[in-house]
This record gives structure tokens, C-alpha cells and sequence, in this order.
């Protein structure tokens, strides 16, 4: 799972002048018939380094993301629960695999990646920096805030890097099972008894400022290049995947009775497009530089497993192997 | 010590100077890669499917299990192949064939037996052809070119030996099969059309 707001590195206007027009063309060109890129064709530095941080980003926001969900598979109420959060959980994982793999295939090794994360260097959706205090707060993930990555990851899917697509075409077929997984627990709350729906209404509450600053700032102050769309390395603004988000899932939430906490959401008729409150950007900013109920939390806990399995995989550590980059 | 919600979390104890800086890894803190083909029917090629990271090829095989295999319709058989033994040809773009320009003439020589690989468009997986036979890695290459007829372009040829494959026994087809039973992991198994049906006529 995982968010827009991809947090792009700032680009220079020099940066495309010091590439070979030629080899540039004929990438362009590549790109213009619907063509994949594939790992050792030439590209741009820019399209490089955009990527491997895009993609990276998305490897972290899987595994940062197992956890306000692996709090809840000890205390979900029931075997099938417990059995179904657990395989939610491991395909998360794996889905950071897949996508770390991705990564290396433009030349950053995983265990750099893993560095990065834990030294604060690379972002994972921020989202994952607010706490799952109730059993509720873990269905709305599962629910919504996958229901938001899959928005993001179909758009992304259709991008120019062959090996990020493959990651996520086996990805968003892993999704299904979460999103099918999640509305299921957030229905059998909702038309349960008072309690439940209370707990889960309260679930909505605290979520949903998270979940609107999950697609990224306004493309009005979101400081994107033309050229990422042009490169196909963002396949759609945050404003298109919000709305489109809002559009899928507000009809959802209302038919189980929930109410969402903004009073001025509502679909205009006219213009076919969702109206609400601002996002509080200064607040997402403040999270996303590390200033959240949880950074600090979700970063030390990455270390500590890093940290006590180093002794795994120095049992492990085979002197002659060599490192070579996945293929594909 | 750190607080945390979680009680996990908090049996980690984990002290609140916990940001010091990580004292730098060792340069082969980093497994070796290998290439994991799937199944997914019985008489179907060899897919595919993605790189595993592993210190050797016994783990590469489980762990690749693990990633690639989950859900019982996407797995009938796996194989895995260390990354280094993969021979990577060129590849080529908007309709010209990767096999035009390999030239020379197979030998004819059989000592060696190589698996074949595709890219028949880019951006999907690399498919199993076939097996050839050849001298080295370079003749597999002019051998595969003389005997696979191709009515559509390659973009991109992978060849390894047979030997270095790691491959699923048939006798072993049993360790697919629990996973039948997983239907939880399954989309299928979430219907709750009803209960919302229900609910809303309660609600009147």
C-alpha cells in the first residue's frame, strides 16, 4: 500500500541540457510508442534517480505499513481474523520485496535502501505515522488506505518502467484480497451492535485527515514536473487520484451509516467533482519531517529488527558470494 | 524506554537514546540475487516471476515459494537460478528482432545443455522457450537462433545452463497443495452483500 505526495528530489533546468540529445530522442521516442523501459536500456539521470525514489518510497510504505497492522493480528477477534490479517501482513511484506527489487534494477543495492530508511535519509507514506489505537482503526487501514494505494498503484502500473509495472501488476492482484479482506471487517462493525459501530465511526474520525493528505498536496502547490508525466513516471496528479479515490469509496462509507468527518464534503453535480475542507498541509509537513505521534517509533523498531538479526546474517554470510543486480 | 501502543513494541525495550547512529555494515551484508520462474499449469512455460535474495540456492528455492507461490492458482512448479549464471543478450526495441544481430553459425556441437528464455514484449515477463544444446553460452545463443522459428520479434534473450537450475520435483507436487485450502487469502471468500442489504432495510 501506498500514497501519492511522493516526495520528488528537486530538479535543476541544467539537468537535461548535460544529456545526449540523441540517446534522449530515442528514449523519448521509446516512451511515445508505449514502449516499456527496461533496466539496461539508456535513460536520463533524472528518470533514473526519480524512480529508484519513487519506487524505494514504496518499498518502505510496505513494510512501515505491516506494522500499525501487526499490532492487530495477536488481538483480532477470531481465528479467521487473526489468519487473514496475518497473510495481509506477509504479502506486505513481500510486496516490499518486490518492489526493493525493482529498485536495484536502477542500481541501488537492497541493504543501501534499507539504510536509507533507517537513517531517516529515505520517506515512506505518511500515513503510516499515526497510531491503530482500536481494532477498527486496523480495518480502516485495510480497508481505506488500501483502497487509496490501489487508486495509486493501477495509475502507476501503466507507467514506462518495465520492471516497477511487473512488480505492481502481481501486486495489485495481491490487493484484491486486502481491499475484499478490509470492507468485510469495516461492514461487520458498521451494522453490528452500538458499540462497534461507535468504535468503528470513531475510527473513521481519526483516519480521515490522514487518508485525504494520503494522495499528496494539491497540484496547486505540488511542485511536480510536466516531465514526470511526460516520461510516464507519474501516470496521474494527486488531485486525479483523490478525487478518483472520493468518487469510489464516499458512496461506500455513507451506505453503512458512517458519517465522515468534514462538513463541507459533498459531490458537485455540476462539475462532476468532490468539494472539501483543505487538507492541513502545514500539519502533513510537519509529520513527514519526522514530527508524528509515531516516526519515532515505526524508524526504531526497523532498527532494532536490523540491529538483532545481524547476528542471522552474519551466520549467514557466504565470504565468496557476490552481489549482482536482479535482471529484471 | 520507548511507549508504544503496541505490546510488542514495548517487550522490544527499546532504549529512548535509540538514535545514535548504527554502526556501518559489512560490505557482504547483502545476499546474493536469483531468478525465480513459476508454473502456473501443468504443460505451460516457465515464467518469470522475480529476484529473491538468498545466501544459497536451497533458500532461494523457499523463499521464493514463499513470495511467488502464496496463492495456489498462481504456482504449479518453481525453479530458481543464481543471477551471475543468467546470460543477459542485448536488447532491442520497436520491432527489430534481438536475433538479428547475433551472428556466426551454431556449431553443431551438444556437450552442454542451456534453457531458453524470451522477452516477447517488453515490460512483461521472460518466457521458457525451450532447451538447446550447444558448446557455450555464445553457441546456446546461435543455436537457439536456428531452432526456434519466430513469427514475432525477441526483444531480449536469457540463457542458462540446465545444470545450474534448481527445479521443483514432480515427486514433490504435494508441497502446492495446501495452499487449496487457503481461501482466506482469497478475494472470493469476503462476500457481504447481504449484510448490507439487510442493514439497509433495517434502516428503512
Amino acid at each position: 500500500m501506498y500514497g501519492g505526495g511522493n516526495v520528488f528530489e528537486s530538479m535543476k533546468a541544467t539537468a537535461l541540457a548535460e544529456e545526449d540529445p540523441i540517446k534522449l530522442a530515442e528514449f523519448e521516442a521509446r516512451i511515445d510508442r508505449g514502449e516499456k523501459i527496461e533496466p539496461s536500456d539508456w535513460m536520463p539521470q533524472l528518470y533514473r534517480k526519480q524512480l529508484i525514489r519513487m519506487i524505494e518510497q514504496h518499498g518502505h510504505s510496505e513494510i512501515i505499513g505491516a506494522l500499525p497492522e501487526g499490532t492487530w493480528i495477536t488481538r483480532a477477534p477470531g481465528f479467521k481474523r487473526k489468519l487473514a490479517l496475518m497473510a495481509k501482513v506477509q504479502d506486505e511484506v513481500g510486496h516490499a520485496q518486490l518492489l526493493y527489487s525493482a529498485a536495484e534494477t536502477l542500481g541501488k543495492p537492497r541493504e543501501q535502501q534499507l539504510e536509507d530508511l533507517i537513517s531517516g535519509k529515505s520517506k515512506y507514506s505518511n500515513i503510516f505515522n499515526y497510531p491503530a489505537f482500536t481494532w477498527a482503526d486496523s480495518c480502516f487501514i485495510s480497508w481505506l488506505v488500501d483502497a487509496g494505494a490501489i487508486v495509486n498503484q493501477i495509475a502507476n502500473s501503466k507507467g514506462s518502467y518495465g520492471p516497477y509495472c511487473r512488480a505492481l501488476e502481481r501486486i495489485c492482484a495481491e490487493e484484491s484480497f486486502h481491499l475484499k479482506y478490509g470492507h468485510h471487517c469495516v461492514i461487520h462493525l458498521a451494522t453490528g451492535t452500538k458499540t462497534q459501530r461507535e468504535m468503528m465511526q470513531a475510527a473513521v474520525n481519526r483516519w480521515w485527515a490522514p487518508m485525504m493528505h494520503f494522495f499528496g498536496p494539491s497540484d496547486k502547490i505540488s511542485v511536480h514536473s510536466e516531465i514526470l508525466m511526460r516520461w510516464k513516471v507519474k501516470m496521474a496528479s494527486n488531485d486525479e487520484c483523490r478525487q478518483q479515490f472520493l468518487d469510489m469509496y464516499v458512496p461506500k462509507i455513507w451506505e453503512l451509516g458512517l458519517t465522515i468527518p468534514d462538513e463541507n464534503l459533498m459531490k458537485n453535480e455540476a462539475t462532476g467533482e468532490w468539494e472539501f475542507s483543505e487538507p492541513d498541509w502545514e500539519e502533513f509537513k510537519r509529520v513527514i519531517n519526522g514530527d508524528g505521534p509515531c516516526n519515532k517509533e515505526r524508524i526504531a523498531v526497523r532498527r532494532m529488527a536490523e540491529e538483532r538479526g545481524r547476528w542471522v546474517r552474519q551466520a549467514l554470510l557466504a565470504p565468496k558470494a557476490k552481489y549482482v543486480t536482479p535482471l529484471a | 524506554m520507548l511507549k508504544s501502543l503496541d505490546p510488542r513494541v514495548n517487550r522490544l525495550a527499546i532504549p529512548d537514546d535509540f538514535e545514535a547512529p548504527m554502526a556501518a555494515k559489512e560490505q557482504l551484508d547483502q545476499f546474493e540475487t536469483y531468478q525465480s520462474f513459476t508454473q502456473t499449469k501443468e504443460g505451460k512455460p516457465f515464467e518469470h516471476a522475480g529476484t529473491v535474495h538468498a545466501p544459497n540456492e536451497e533458500m532461494a528455492f523457499l523463499f521464493a515459494k514463499e513470495q511467488f507461490s502464496r496463492r495456489g492458482t498462481f504456482c504449479y512448479a518453481l525453479c530458481v537460478v543464481k543471477t551471475e549464471l543468467i546470460l543477459v543478450s542485448e536488447f532491442t526495441d520497436n520491432g527489430q528482432d534481438v536475433y538479428d544481430t547475433f551472428k556466426g553459425n551454431y556449431s553443431g556441437d551438444t556437450s552442454q545443455s542451456f534453457e531458453v528464455f524470451h522477452l516477447l514484449k517488453r515490460g512483461k515477463n521472460h518466457k521458457h522457450i525451450g532447451t538447446v544444446e550447444a558448446k557455450n553460452f555464445e553457441d546456446a545463443l546461435l543455436a537457439s537462433k536456428e531452432t526456434y522459428p519466430r513469427d514475432k520479434p525477441v526483444f531480449n534473450v536469457w540463457i542458462a545452463k540446465s545444470e545450474d537450475i534448481l527445479m521443483s520435483d514432480e515427486e514433490d507436487a504435494d508441497i502446492w497443495n495446501t495452499l487449496k485450502e487457503k481461501k482466506y487469502r482469497d478475494a472470493m471468500d469476503y462476500k457481504a452483500a447481504d449484510r448490507i442489504k439487510a442493514f439497509k432495510a433495517e434502516q428503512g
